[in-house]
């Protein structure tokens, strides 16, 4: 009898393993990503049977997603729903702005984790009560690198920069500017005082994504507001 | 440091995987990481170095394999390594390419007992 595990069979190879629990070989060619994407499609077919306008927007820290988005609700409510799904590491005060400019808004706090992901989304959904025709922003944590691999099944991508940043950034943060479909340029206002150039940017990122739509804007001064409201229009 | 959600997917994936197949333990899990797939190899292989315990893959040997980046030129149709997804042809210099390899990032195959 096998002393190890008590089988009839003898275990004369001096190896267990070897004698009635055979290795075996899976291939599996399975990307690791593949769960997150799974989810991703579903919130994806979600957001389509509810004709829900879906965008994840993502930046660096203090590129001024949450001033876009306050200025947005403001400007877009009450002809348009908005609800807004906000994703920072810690504490609620983005959700706090948000739900004071107007739109219902769940916070996720991520923890030490440094970006959104398919299921988080989903959650969060469970608990938005969202309306047909609706935008649902969903900003995520500040962080050009690690949510571009995330895919959480928004329509599309914005990624949002600020001429207070370097004009190199698509090419030091390449794969987020490459998953994106528009890219907003924030602080104009500021173009004056600053050295940012913005054709440089714009041939930068273009080399990345050559697709990639550009509006220049100012949250603050509303300069170029207009032309991301009827972007956002135009999505449906 | 997305690599630690990314060890933390590959360890979901391995109980998955044991299940579907009633194997009591991975024995070996084997993974690919692209040169070009935005994933850092060195840390992710520390992060599943700690999230491995106590889970299915805590006796497993990991094998991580690293593919190199692959581009075509678009201008002189060369094709060639590449390191960085900016890199310009050696050849003629221009950019971009189109990429045609290492931007895997998937568990190519486990051993289950």
């Amino acid at each position: 009898m096998c002393d190890t595990c008590g089988c009839s069979e003898t275990d004369d190879s001096q190896n267990h393993h070897n004698h009635h629990h055979p290795k075996k070989l899976i291939n599996l060619n399975v990307s690791i990503l593949s769960e997150n994407n799974r989810l991703a499609a579903i919130n994806r077919k979600s957001f389509e049977e509810h004709n829900i306008l879906s965008l994840n927007l993502v930046s660096s820290p203090g590129s001024g997603k949450t001033t876009i988005l306050e200025k947005t609700i403001e400007a877009l409510i009450p002809s348009r729903k908005i609800f807004v799904i906000e994703g920072d590491q810690q504490t609620l005060l983005d959700a706090d702005r948000i739900e004071k400019a107007g739109a219902p808004a769940i916070q996720i706090n991520t923890g030490s984790g440094c970006h959104l992901d398919a299921k988080m989304v989903g959650n969060a959904m469970q608990k938005l009560n969202t309306e047909s025709g609706s935008i649902l922003f969903i900003e995520n944590v500040g962080n050009l690198v690690c949510p571009a691999m995330f895919d959480l099944g928004e329509f599309k991508r914005v990624v949002v920069i600020s001429v207070t940043e370097g004009e190199d950034k698509p090419l030091k943060y390449p794969y987020m500017f490459k998953s994106s479909h528009l890219c907003l340029i924030n602080k104009s206002d500021l173009l004056p005082y600053v050295d940012f150039d913005v054709e440089k940017a714009i041939s930068y990122a273009r080399s990345i994504n050559p697709g990639l739509e550009f509006i220049v804007l100012s949250a603050k001064s509303g300069e170029g507001m207009q032309l991301w409201f009827d972007w956002l229009l135009r999505q449906g | 440091m997305h690599e630690f959600s990314l060890a933390l997917e590959v360890v979901d994936l391995a109980q998955r995987e044991a299940e579907r197949n009633q194997a009591e333990t991975i024995l070996e899990i084997s993974i690919e990481v692209g040169d070009l797939s935005g994933v850092e190899s060195d840390a992710f292989e520390s992060a599943l170095e700690l999230v491995v315990k106590d889970s299915v893959l805590h006796k497993s040997i990991i094998v991580i394999t690293r593919v190199a980046g692959k581009g075509k030129c678009i201008a002189c149709d060369l094709e060639f390594e590449m390191h960085q997804r900016l890199d310009t042809c050696p050849q003629c210099r221009s950019f971009p390419s189109i990429i045609s390899g290492g931007e895997e990032f998937r568990v190519v195959s486990i051993v289950v007992e």
